[in-house]
């Protein structure tokens, strides 16, 4: 074995932190936070610590070099007394959009798990239970992949679109950052939404994943038009969730297979029909709507298919998070204990074009030499790197701290 | 205060708004008139009000401008305000402050647009009445979605005031006169309640305390004991609890915050000794961030009526001194493991000794 992993990882983010303490961005109402801290050593979250000024705060980071920088959402009087003692304020609206809470195109192949009871290993998303001894603890090791990272940036597209068209914050008042490890985090710094308690704030997570919404109150209804009686719904154009509930069943609609619509519930007959008349009804969006063209089918039916059309069109967020006013977040501009990337912010605007494997990197320059156990196929700035199984490469610092933060292989050398 | 468009009868439809108190200290009244004998219909009325909250079903107080003059009905409300406060009566509170929301609703719900927006302004409500069709349905109002959040905790639970089914465009809720006038009976029964102080009570001259209690009196049976008078009537012996239950009992009745788990444990301890659950949501009315729903909700799930089914125990002693929840043994505390059994013994030695 040659140098000890964590005392290389310790050395490199307090040379990092020594060469850009300035990227770290301090947060609004510094005096009011509470921040936490995650330590190399003993791996334990040091909470309710407080700064006056962000100078304070830098020399802490500086000196103590945390594996893990958080902040609170909140602000307290006392952000450093117990937590029933700290006197809230309020809180910023946080949402946390992460590639684990989604199905990826990559179905996370390059994750593994393994259960900590009976020692069973596999890929991909970690089982409720363990399938061999039914133990429901495991040690789990994820990876950012490409797909996995715009499977997330697509949800938090959708997220600022609600958050701008729908509840009308300006694009400016929505802070837009890389985790550094899996995914996004929007944060609304508005006066606004200080106060809003979690049941408020349980609404609003309600709004952008479109839970609780039925389609009867977005349009969807029969109405008489002379002697008989018509469904109506709501159009491509419309504002708010009614456009985007029949947006996203047309989406439905153009991919649908008969096994989909199965499990719908619908009939045979009227799944043939719907397969049959596909181009018709995709076209009837421009006029009136597909809602009197399948025989068969009426409300009830049709109010199912356009169910499938708004989870296609909800964001999927981490519903806990923004709903919890005393959560701590990861400080933007600090380095992620397992990946060694930085959680960097960027304009909500620029999120299209926004890398997130090459904004994030840390480390610039240098190389070490390490042994990776294993490791996926993996991007970094505009190189490729690996896949790795049980060999010695030498590799870009920030290539080789990245790994070593997964806990996939050994330093052996570097020459920084 | 000219350019407003609320006359004098507007104001005794609304006396919750703040011309109306500015009306009450232009007369320069004073509780102390009440004594008077010219002051006696507006006495009168006040208690009419209070009455009306207690015998009608749903609660509403009464609308008569041809029977009352709009400065006695101007007047009789900071009147009942302080007459509720001295009552000190958690449910006659509520109830009341329900009793004249829903009378405003009422009200509210026959006025113009321009009426509606001036009342909604009152409480800050950032609201325009835009006229706009939305498909085949035309909504009158567009409110700010933080306004409506903040009234629609009551309501949310009904799908359609869940915000995800409304129609939202730039921040705003669409809404139609009704939603409207509902939800600003929210605002002001939230703002009604929050008006009544039971500190107000030493305020009042001793022949009013008389009266009111004469009202108490008349009507006991209307006014549902306040928890801590109860919990003898259901069995419950509040001196049998051990130290930890006794300090979080009193933390709630005062209002004070309870982490989680101490929330958790007291709760699943008086479902386990029998307390009505009413009982165990009014216990937490005082906590700063009480919500009913939600309190109902994480009880019935508790009592094992929600979710998994599972009927939850209290924690053990020791997990309990693990949490900080212990605040130190007495002689009983040190042979038992459990606060239930604490309970169970104490209550059956305090039979013994009142035998
Ligand atoms: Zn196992
Ligand atoms: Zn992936």
């Amino acid at each position: 074995m040659g140098m000890d992993n964590q005392a290389f990882i310790y050395r490199m983010f307090s040379k990092f932190y020594n060469e850009n303490i300035d990227r770290i961005e301090t947060p609004k109402s510094i005096e009011n936070r509470e921040f936490g801290f995650t330590i190399f050593k003993e791996n334990v979250m040091i909470r309710h610590k407080g700064f006056m000024r962000a100078e304070d705060l830098k020399e802490f980071i500086r000196k103590t070099v945390p594996s893990n920088v958080y902040y609170s959402t909140a602000y307290y009087i006392m952000p450093e007394a117990k937590m029933d003692e700290k006197g809230w304020l309020g809180s910023d609206l946080f949402f946390d959009i992460d590639a684990d809470h989604m199905p990826t195109e990559c179905n996370k192949i390059h994750d593994t798990w393994t259960c900590e009871k009976c020692g069973l290993t596999s890929n991909g998303v970690t089982p409720k239970k363990c399938p061999r001894c039914g133990s429901e603890s495991f040690d789990e090791k994820t990876w950012p992949c490409e797909k996995c990272l715009e499977a997330a940036k697509v949800e938090t597209i959708k997220l600022i679109d609600m958050l701008t068209g729908d509840l009308g914050f300006s694009i400016s008042e929505i802070k837009c950052s890389f985790s550094g490890h899996r995914g996004y985090h929007i944060q609304v710094e508005s006066e606004e939404i200080l106060k809003l308690d979690s049941t408020a704030r349980k609404e609003i997570v309600d709004y952008v994943t479109g839970t609780g919404i039925d389609a009867i109150f977005h349009g969807l209804e029969l109405i008489n038009y002379g002697e008989a009686r018509i469904l109506v719904g709501p159009n491509l154009d419309d504002f708010g969730w009614r456009g985007r509930a029949a947006r996203g069943t047309y989406e439905f609609l153009l991919k649908a297979t008969a096994e989909d619509l199965k499990r719908l519930g619908l009939k045979s007959r009227v799944i043939n029909e719907i397969l049959a008349n596909k181009n018709e009804i995709l076209e009837s969006w421009k006029t009136s709507g597909p809602w009197n063209m399948v025989r068969g089918l009426g409300l009830n039916g049709w109010r199912k298919i356009i169910q499938r059309g708004i989870s296609l069109q909800s964001a999927k967020i981490d519903t806990v998070v923004t709903v919890d006013i005393h959560r701590l977040i990861r400080l933007p501009g600090t380095l992620h204990g397992k990946t060694g990337l930085l959680k960097v912010s960027f304009p909500a605007s620029e999120i299209e074009a926004f890398d997130p494997l090459k904004e994030a990197v840390a480390f610039k320059g240098g190389e070490a030499k390490i042994y990776v156990e294993e490791a996926p196929k993996f991007r970094l700035g505009d190189e490729d790197f690996g896949p790795f199984k049980k060999q010695t490469v030498s590799l870009p610092l920030s290539a080789a701290i990245f790994l070593l933060c997964k806990d996939a292989g050994e330093v052996i050398d570097s020459n920084v | 205060m000219e350019h407003s468009i609320l006359t004098l009868s507007d104001i005794a439809k609304y006396p919750f708004i703040p011309e109306a108190s500015e009306y009450v200290k232009r007369l320069d009244f004073r509780i102390e008139n009440l004594l008077d004998e010219n002051y006696a219909p507006i006495l009168d009325r006040a208690e009419k009000r209070i009455i009306d909250a207690l015998t009608t079903n749903p609660p509403k107080v009464s609308f008569n401008p041809r029977e009352y003059s709009e400065d006695i009905e101007i007047i009789s409300f900071p009147v009942a305000i302080v007459l509720v406060s001295a009552l000190a009566n958690e449910y006659v509170k509520k109830r009341y402050a329900l009793a004249e929301a829903r009378r405003a609703y009422e009200l509210l719900k026959e006025e113009s647009e321009e009426k509606i927006v001036e009342v909604a302004k009152k409480f800050g409500w950032r609201i325009r009445f835009p006229g706009e069709k939305i498909g085949l349905v035309k909504f009158d109002f567009a409110l700010n979605f933080i306004d409506y959040l903040r009234n629609i905790s009551a309501l949310s639970h009904e799908k359609d005031w869940k915000l995800v089914n409304r129609p939202v465009l730039r921040g705003e809720v669409h809404l139609s006169r009704h939603d409207v006038a509902r939800l600003l009976q929210e605002e002001a029964q939230r703002y009604i309640e929050a008006k009544i102080d039971p500190k107000a009570r030493s305020l009042i001259p001793e022949k009013i305390i008389e009266r009111l209690e004469k009202l108490r009196q008349a009507y006991l049976d209307k006014m549902r004991e306040s928890p801590a008078e109860s919990l003898a009537s259901v069995g419950v012996v509040s001196d049998a609890f051990p130290p930890c239950i006794r300090q979080l009992y009193e933390a709630a009745q005062s209002g004070r915050h309870i982490p989680h788990v101490g929330r958790f444990t007291l709760t699943s301890f008086l479902i386990k000794i029998g307390m009505n659950q009413d009982i165990i949501v009014d216990l937490f009315r005082k906590s700063s961030d009480f919500n009913e729903r939600m309190t109902r909700y994480q009880i019935e799930h508790i009592a094992g009526e929600r979710g998994s089914g599972t009927k939850y125990t209290p924690p053990k002693c020791d997990t309990l001194q693990t949490h900080g929840l212990c605040p130190g043994m007495d002689d009983l505390c040190k042979r038992i493991k459990h606060p239930l059994t604490y309970y169970l013994r104490r209550t059956r030695s305090l039979k013994r000794k009142a035998k």
